[in-house]
């Protein structure tokens, strides 16, 4: 009972106008900051198909090869080692390639096809897919294989037509079975299935298990240790400015031109930050109006607030009307701006996924949205607090 | 309320010490200007700019805390300030309930039998601003008769109203003070409150 009477007060001082453009100057900034910081995630959150427009993440390195060499280019373990030391370096592996050759062969449609291949393999990490039974198992002579995505194009668009074959999506060449024969150093011969199981983006290469390449490099190789001539390095993007003049003066070439790739994810991280800067700048603009909203109110309010005091009412009395106050309304701003940070979201979802991007955790913006209503929530109760005591006194 | 550099100047100043005691009836005479309304202020705790001590029993009021004074605000000092300190957007009811409701002294039914006798009960519902000084001189009189109180300071209560309104409300205040034993300390610059027995000291 006793503060129906003082609050009926209190609200009837109420400027609506100003609480209104606070509220509504407030809205637009924090909805702005919050996109900024949802887009950021949106666009640094690969999905897992693909990763084209991050492959820059990783780069596939090799010596470069000059004239023609007849002993192969390898990396010794010294140099692999100082490449591992540096800065922009997260994650290295290793390519094993085959110590035996390969054949496969393809019935398609009644048209028998036999071609030599190449393996190799990387640790399971470093694939952009991993593909489900992607290991080996000696007794069941089956051998998973993932090869490039330019592969079948290359076939597609490049081979088939001319030759007169069908074109082929991924699932059709998934299904055709395949056989490899395996030809030793030392002379065994053995067969074995095959199924194209994956298409890899990043792995520009065609590549097995690393436990059947382990277990064939065994086998049909005998002693002899692979040669280690291709590196995959996983790049620490704050560092990654310097590695371009790692490699040239290391005279290292990276498979493919990356260039293009890394400018968009460096776009995409700009815009994010011009926008969170923008919705920064304004929602400190409406911080400050508020405090000046609060100002102008308590400024206005002086008289009434000083017989209030006069009569016996404590300055923590009407202070507590005017935090539950700003609570309210910086509990509504915030959960509305949460909300049409959602609706915003709408506008670059679409693209984004078409990237390959989008769908990024939520919870950081939230957060963002949580601990703005906490800070600007203090500030207003410390502004309201200090300003009714100052009211005490007036000398 | 008069300017500070003004009342410097004022006899108040040149006043030797005095002391108000329960069940005192004092009207201070002094001519506008003359510093009454600041004293107020003072003893209220509202201003500390002034120079000497004022004590409360024994209690140097300098040293009270603002819990302290709310305290005092509300059960030991009532104040009718000259401005009166109305709600002009509130009505005569909502004005009084306001206090009322801090301290919980009065019933709906005492505070409608002070209306009356003021004659302004069928004021009670309309917003003060839309009342004559002398109507809204009488609100605030009830508004601070509704507390308990050892001393009521009131502040030139009369200003506004005629010889028979003056002794109406001063019956009343003294109805009341004496429930407590309580004093009165009321100023005046010309129409002071007409109490029997009041002692009058002119400054």
């Amino acid at each position: 009972m006793k503060k129906i009477g003082l609050n009926t007060l209190l609200k009837k001082n109420l400027s609506k106008g100003q609480l209104l453009g606070f509220s509504i100057a407030n809205l637009i900034g924090l909805t702005v900051i919050l996109s900024g910081i949802l887009f950021y995630c949106d666009s640094r959150h690969h999905r897992q198909t693909t990763d084209k427009y991050f492959s820059d993440d990783y780069l596939v390195v090799s010596k470069e090869v000059k004239g023609i060499n007849l002993n192969p280019v390898a990396f010794t373990e010294e140099e692999i080692d100082d490449i591992s030391s540096q800065p922009w370096v997260k994650k290295l592996g290793e390519f094993t390639p085959a110590e035996y050759s390969v054949s496969a062969s393809i019935n398609m449609g009644g048209k028998g096809m036999s071609s030599y291949l190449f393996f190799e393999s990387v640790p399971d990490e470093f694939f952009d897919v991993v593909p489900r039974d992607w290991n080996f198992d000696p007794e069941n002579k089956f051998v998973p294989i993932v090869i490039n995505k330019d592969y079948l194009a290359l076939y597609n668009f490049g081979f088939a037509l001319p030759q007169g074959l069908p074109q082929l999506s991924e699932e059709m060449i998934g299904s055709v079975p395949l056989k490899l024969s395996i030809n030793g150093k030392n002379g065994t011969l053995e067969m074995f299935d095959a199924n194209v199981v994956g298409f890899s983006s990043r792995l520009n290469t065609i590549a097995v298990p690393q436990d059947f390449m382990n277990w064939a490099n065994n086998k049909f190789s005998g002693d002899k240790q692979p040669e280690i001539s291709r590196l995959i390095i996983k790049v620490d993007r704050l560092n990654s400015n310097n590695y371009e003049k790692y490699l040239a003066d290391h005279g290292l070439e990276i498979a493919g031109d990356k260039e293009g790739d890394s400018k968009v994810s460096e776009f995409l991280g700009l815009v994010s930050g011009v926008v969170a800067a923008i919705g920064l700048v304004i929602a400190l603009l409406a911080l400050f109006i508020l405090l000046l909203s609060i100002f102008l109110l308590l400024q206005k309010s002086r008289p009434m607030l000083r017989n209030l005091i006069l009569l016996g009412y404590s300055p923590s009395q009407p202070a507590k009307y005017y935090i539950s106050l700003v609570l309210k309304i910086n509990a509504i701003i915030t959960l509305l701006s949460v909300g049409f940070t959602f609706v915003c979201r709408l506008i670059w979802h679409n693209t984004l996924i078409s990237l390959g991007l989008g769908d990024g955790n939520v919870l950081f913006m939230i957060g963002a949205a949580l601990l703005y209503f906490i800070i600007i929530t203090l500030i207003n109760i410390i502004v309201i607090r200090r300003h009714l005591f100052s009211i005490w006194k007036t000398n | 309320m008069e300017d500070s550099s003004q009342i410097l100047d004022s006899r108040i100043w040149m006043a030797p010490p005095f002391t108000f005691n329960k069940g005192c009836r004092i009207c201070i005479q002094a001519e506008s200007g003359g510093g009454k309304s600041s004293l107020l202020s003072f003893i209220y705790g509202n201003r500390d700019d002034y120079q000497g001590e004022i004590f409360f029993d024994k209690e140097n009021i300098r040293n009270l805390n603002i819990s302290q004074w709310c305290d005092i605000r509300r059960n030991s000092i009532a104040l009718l300030p000259q401005d009166m300190g109305l709600f002009p957007e509130l009505t005569t009811i909502e004005n009084i309930q306001l206090k009322n409701r801090l301290t919980n002294y009065k019933s709906t039914v005492e505070i409608d039998e002070m209306l009356n006798l003021l004659g302004i009960l069928e004021k009670k519902h309309v917003p003060t601003r839309k009342m004559s000084i002398g109507q809204q001189q009488r609100v605030a009189i009830v508004r601070s008769l509704c507390q308990p109180f050892d001393f009521l300071f009131l502040d030139e209560p009369v200003s506004h109203l005629d010889e028979t309104n003056n002794i109406i409300v001063a019956r009343l205040v003294e109805r009341e003070a004496s429930l407590k034993n309580s004093g009165i300390i009321s100023t005046s610059v010309g129409n002071p409150l007409l109490l029997d027995n009041a002692e009058f000291i002119n400054l």
